[in-house]
């Protein structure tokens, strides 16, 4: 048998589905991206779009929008994601409901979730109101405005509402699977909790934490729904302005939704790789 | 002794705390989901009423036979997107071969590239395939944004047992298949039951490209609920949501459940 | 390399795209074989057929009037069995312009809700079967063939590729308890938004109703007739309109969140007004606050009111699409919304609220009183006080000119 040809096989249906659709509707939409949308009419291929969105000056803005919001979504659910495995390892009891219970915000679609944040945390949800029956907000506008704002809050809260359960779930896998003997030959040979955790199992669910990272991060950077229904006008997150573009009407404007989603594409990949990298420098530089 | 357990305390708070902040969400959809009108300032609504359940569980809304409709396409889905997972992260987590790195970026494009981008290319190869508007199209476009994350959640379950169990049963003189099913598959499991988890879901709350690859032919749960949480009538999207959520959460259930009795005694193989 | 690999890439487009080409035009002529039929026949090819109704799904009180009256009422008359399919125009415009690129002839849907921008879009790129409206016997009696509105949809020649399926008005909706007096003018809007800092505002186009305020506001401050045929160029509609522009800068400050964001859908608007947490919102449909209290999301004071100058109205209709499955089905179903007493049911606001289609002249006493019956419900405003002050659409390629222009000038900070 043909040893180094075993990982291409194993990995062949996989790559059947992701090269053989998924591939082709890139290829379409970068097409498009260049000007050529034939069934409209758009016969001509050009860097003309490319052009005019990337030196549009709210494209740079929205692209910081974005970038910051996926950037502090992701960090915040992976540290609270990894807190709350631990702690519930840690403080593990018979029941176990705690163990499923957490899942729930996983099922539900970011649509919803940005529906519930905003009945929590707009100038008329819950909160707002918990807080003026207690007197300690006389009128709706005192109420900080904490969602379409231009810091972003409602849709990272969104976001880390969705992803720390997420991150939870598949490090608690880990984690719990970790067999009790390996660290209670780590406590016998004398570490204390704190180095256990730092340096026999952080090192063994960074993987998982990594997967988790850009998972979040690329969702974050390249969907719609949340910051389109909690952002604010201005600046728009990029997804969200291609999204505007796409429903045009005016099938002639399909090709800037297109250059946005390309760049939305290469950027990610790009900041991905980047991570790649310096992820892989940390772990060496670790061991 | 007295230090362990207020360390326990301490990590008991923790986990409380966040679960509290996670499911009090969740309350609030319930209890809007039976409300009729809730104006400002009261914390408790007004009024209630049973619109939305009744419409939802109606015999014109076809809401139950979709729903059930719904969760047999997402098991079929998770079924093919696990198939076709474990060859893929066995080979990402287990062997060092060429592009592999490479390999690993592009399990995760689906994620990256937003899926208005791709859609059109998709519908018209499906248009073409005569996939467009059946059911095998509609399970076929679900496993696009599933299978990332079937694949990078098991490639790290692979990471951490290796190939050396396997091995051994191989050397014992296990075939490939029964070393598979008796040592590798027991030993993936809870990393199964995660990933399986995820892709359900992933499937089941799919909506734009079932929209276009389905064409209206096949109906799914989301398309029913979409629709409202687009029109702000929030006791219909808080109803549909709860029931939405209900199912899937009983469906999953069973499915760890099922997995954990069958698996019960391998259990504890990790490292 | 990256030219080659961009060369593979739009062969292979090219290839897909000539690949489907010539697979004959089978479905034309099955066109025009419907189409010659007479009516009799049509009925009695869609006799016990099932017909597809793709639309917006997000109205429950809409839903449930297709799902009960419309799909019972059409079994039994014609033995046929309607599945309302709920889903965004925009996506249906993209399952059928997919579909035109592959030239599937068959494809699955039959009748599309749809209006304004869209139905150009659909019709300049065929992706409408038509002109079918003449084909109609409800059409021919009793709508008014020379009426604007029938003819024009958002300022584009309709030519029979749509049939009228019922009317709507831009309406402003307020809680009588907490706002004692409506702004007839878009002075007083400012007036009373001065008094109320921070309670009111309007969805930033382009969603629906938000661009449809801001063309209100346009309308109200420089007039509508010049709009009707202004040529689509984007330094004429901002020379045109820029008194209005003027205007919301300076209403900015005084809107909720000192006008520095909008909420991006009218959903949210109305959930706001809910809420308490503004005093006013608005609506494309002159029976949304009826509508709204029937659901017990609105307060039992909600009331609706229009400009002394008009509000826009438009119309939306009924289309079958080039491949429809079941055409003559399609025409069955669009003939009977155009009866009296489909159009009656649909008016009255305990099933949905949506004013009828049919000309008032062509009616019999006995019809026209079955319109005249209907108790149309507290808070709203009577037919004829709509159509009193009922301004045409703006042709639909200016729509997306003017929302540009708002984004430019007016979210953006400090300037």
């Amino acid at each position: 048998m043909y040893k180094w040809l075993k990982p291409y096989v194993l990995l062949l249906p996989a790559m059947m589905v992701i090269l053989g659709i998924f591939i082709f509707g890139l290829a379409m939409g970068l097409i498009q991206s260049f000007g050529y949308f034939p069934v409209v009419g758009l016969n001509k291929i050009t860097l003309k779009y490319y052009r005019e969105v990337l030196t549009d000056k709210t494209f740079l803005s929205s692209l910081g929008f974005s970038f910051y919001i996926s950037l502090i979504s992701s960090i915040m659910s992976v540290v609270i994601g990894v807190l709350l495995a631990y702690s519930i390892v840690q403080s593990e009891s018979k029941k176990g409901i705690e163990k499923v219970i957490y899942k729930l915000p996983i099922i539900v679609p970011h649509a919803v979730a940005a529906l519930l944040v905003y009945n929590i945390l707009s100038q008329s949800g819950i909160l707002a109101r918990i807080l003026y029956s207690f007197g300690i907000i006389g009128d709706q506008s005192e109420f900080p405005s904490l969602i379409f704002d231009k810091k972003g809050i409602g849709v990272i809260l969104a976001y880390i509402w969705k992803a720390i359960p997420f991150t939870t779930m598949v490090v608690y896998t880990v984690l719990s699977n970790i067999n009790d003997r390996l660290l209670e030959v780590a406590l016998n040979l004398g570490a204390d909790r704190r180095q256990v955790f730092w340096y026999v199992l952080l090192p063994l669910i960074m993987p998982s934490i990594f997967s988790c990272f850009i998972i979040i991060f690329a969702f974050s950077f390249g969907a719609f729904e949340v910051p389109y229904l909690l952002g604010p006008t201005s600046p728009k997150a990029l997804p969200v302005k291609a999204y505007i573009e796409y429903n045009n009407p005016d099938l002639t404007h399909r090709p800037y939704s297109m250059v946005i989603n390309m760049s939305l594409t290469f950027i990610s990949v790009i900041l991905v790789w980047l991570y790649h990298k310096s992820f892989k420098l940390i772990s060496r530089y670790d061991g | 002794m007295k230090r362990m357990k207020r360390r326990e305390l301490i990590f008991k708070v923790i986990t409380y705390t966040l679960i509290f902040l996670l499911l009090f969400p969740l309350v609030v959809l319930v209890v809007w989901s039976f409300t009729k009108n809730w104006p400002w300032p009261n914390i408790i609504p007004r009024e209630f009423g049973l619109r939305g359940i009744k419409y939802v569980f109606g015999p014109s809304s076809k809401s139950l036979k979709i729903l059930l409709f719904s969760l047999w396409l997402s098991s079929v889905v998770t079924i093919v997107t696990l198939l076709i997972s474990i060859p893929a992260a066995k080979a990402l987590g287990v062997y060092d071969f060429k592009g592999r790195r490479i390999f690993k970026m592009l399990v995760l494009a689906p994620v990256i590239v937003p899926s208005v981008a791709v859609s059109m290319g998709i519908h018209v190869t499906f248009i073409r395939l005569g996939l467009a508007n059946t059911f095998l199209g509609v399970v076929l476009v679900h496993l696009i944004p599933c299978i990332p994350y079937g694949i990078r959640i098991l490639t790290n379950v692979f990471e951490i047992i290796g190939e050396s169990m396997e091995m051994q049963a191989r050397v014992l003189g296990a075939n490939p298949v029964k070393a598979f099913l008796y040592i590798t598959l027991p030993l993936i499991s809870p990393g199964l039951v995660s990933a399986g988890s995820l892709i359900f879901i992933v499937s089941f709350s799919q909506y734009f490209l079932t929209f276009l690859i389905g064409g209206g032919k096949i109906i799914t749960f989301p398309m029913l609920m979409f629709p409202y949480i687009q029109s702000g009538d929030r006791m219909m999207a808080s109803m549909y949501s709860v029931v939405f959520i209900v199912s899937s959460l009983i469906f999953l259930v069973i499915m760890e459940k099922t997995v954990k009795t069958y698996y019960k005694a391998e259990n504890y193989f990790y490292i | 390399m990256v030219k080659k690999l961009f060369l593979m890439l739009l062969i292979l487009v090219l290839a897909l795209n000539f690949a489907a080409c010539g697979q004959g035009d089978v479905a034309n002529v099955k066109e025009e074989d419907i189409l010659s039929k007479d009516w009799e026949e049509i009925l009695e090819v869609a006799r016990g057929t099932e017909v597809n109704f793709y639309g917006w799904g997000g109205s429950q009180r809409v839903n449930n009037w297709v799902d009960t009256y419309l799909a019972g009422r059409l079994k039994e008359e014609y033995d046929i069995t309607l599945n309302r399919v709920g889903m965004d125009i925009d996506s249906i415009l993209n399952i059928l312009l997919n579909e035109k690129q592959m030239n599937v002839e068959e494809g699955t849907i039959d009748i599309v809700w749809i209006n304004g921008e869209n139905f150009f879009t659909a019709k300049t790129n065929d992706l409408l079967f038509g002109p079918f409206t003449h084909k109609l016997p409800n059409f021919n009696k009793y709508v008014d063939k020379d009426c604007v509105e029938v003819n024009y949809d958002f300022g584009f020649p309709v030519d029979g590729y749509e049939a009228p399926y019922g009317k709507a008005q831009f309406v402003l909706v307020y809680d009588k308890t907490r706002l004692d007096k409506i702004p007839r003018n878009y002075k007083e809007l400012l007036e009373i938004a001065k008094n109320n800092p921070g309670k009111f505002t309007y969805p930033a186009p382009p969603d629906f109703t938000g661009s449809a305020f801001v063309r209100n506001i346009i309308y109200d401050i420089v007039g509508y007739e010049q709009f009707l045929d202004m040529e689509p160029k984007k330094e004429t509609v901002e020379k045109a309109i820029r008194p209005a522009i003027e205007y919301l800068k300076e209403l900015k400050p005084y809107l909720w969140k000192e006008g520095k964001t909008y909420p991006a859908t009218i959903a949210q608007l109305d959930n706001m007004f809910a809420d308490n947490e503004v005093l006013m919102t608005m609506s494309y449909n002159p029976n949304h606050a009826v509508n709204k209290k029937k659901t017990g999301e609105f307060p039992e004071t909600a009331s609706t009111f229009v400009f002394d100058k008009g509000t826009i109205g438009n119309t939306h209709f009924l289309a079958i699409p080039y491949n429809a499955p079941n055409k003559a089905g399609a025409l069955t179903v669009i003939n009977f919304i155009l009866s009296v007493e489909a159009q009656a049911s649909k008016y009255d606001p305990q099933n949905w609220g949506d004013l009828p289609v049919l000309d008032n002249d062509k009616l019999n006493d006995e019809e026209r009183e079955m319109f005249e019956k209907i108790d149309i419900g507290e808070g709203a405003l009577p037919q004829n006080v709509l159509l009193e002050h009922r301004l045409p659409e703006m042709p639909a390629n200016l729509i997306p000119i003017i929302e540009e222009i708002w984004m430019e000038n007016i979210p953006v900070e400090g300037e």
